[in-house]
């Protein structure tokens, strides 16, 4: 099974997963929206193993700079976003939105915490050091 | 003055030499064709282990596969 195959297969499990979940939905049954989750992860992880794909190093770089791009966009929006949030006027028509910012910011110190932490884990494992050159 | 570099590559030629098609030079050096098509049209850099895996398959040297240019550019300009 080549590259493209597997795309094809992996495309088919979606859209069945989501008409799956579509009806699930509509009919109120969490037990069909959770067996119809399950089973598309299963039979994701089935075809994957048995496809060849090939992750050689260009595709890793493009993963790389996507991480990047993702966190330099999300991080200063979600924290601006907070901020904004935060400092609105409470009115009692959107009492809610001083917790949603409290909710955000945490969640984006999270986020920059966990970034500094692998990048330092990281710069540890490829040889970085902050000590001075002997 | 500010040297600005270039990097070219003669993989294209080489390929043909040994009638190698993209998919087969990309099965033998254990990268996708998409790999090889960016190495080929320099849109992308090959790491060190990869730009010798591809020489030592041409049995040449890597500075027979890739060509390190320098260009001078005016930074004026």
């Amino acid at each position: 099974m080549n590259q493209k195959k597997y795309r094809q297969i992996r495309i088919a499990i979606i859209v069945f997963m989501a008409l799956i979940l579509s009806i699930a939905i509509s009919i109120d049954s969490y037990l069909l929206a959770i067996t119809s989750i399950i089973t598309g992860i299963m039979f994701t992880v089935i075809v994957k193993s048995r496809a060849k794909i090939r992750v050689d190093e260009r595709e890793i770089a493009i993963r790389e700079k996507a991480a990047n791009l993702t966190y330099a966009i999300f991080a200063p929006t979600i924290g601006i976003g907070s901020a904004l949030l935060i400092l609105i006027p409470v009115t009692n028509d959107a009492f809610y939105l001083e917790a949603l910012g409290t909710v955000l910011a945490y969640l984006s110190l999270f986020l920059i915490a966990l970034y500094a932490i692998s990048y330092s884990f990281l710069n540890k494992k490829y040889g970085g050091s902050n000590s001075d050159e002997k | 003055m500010v040297e600005a570099t270039v990097m070219k590559n003669n993989i294209k030629i080489y390929r043909a030499m040994y009638e190698l098609t993209q998919e087969q030079l990309a099965e033998k050096i254990g990268v996708s064709r998409q790999t090889v098509l960016a190495i080929e049209s320099n849109k992308y850099l090959p790491s060190l282990g990869l730009a010798f895996k591809i020489a030592d398959l041409f049995k040449k040297k890597v500075e027979d596969i890739f060509i390190y240019q320098k260009e001078e550019e005016n930074e004026n300009q």
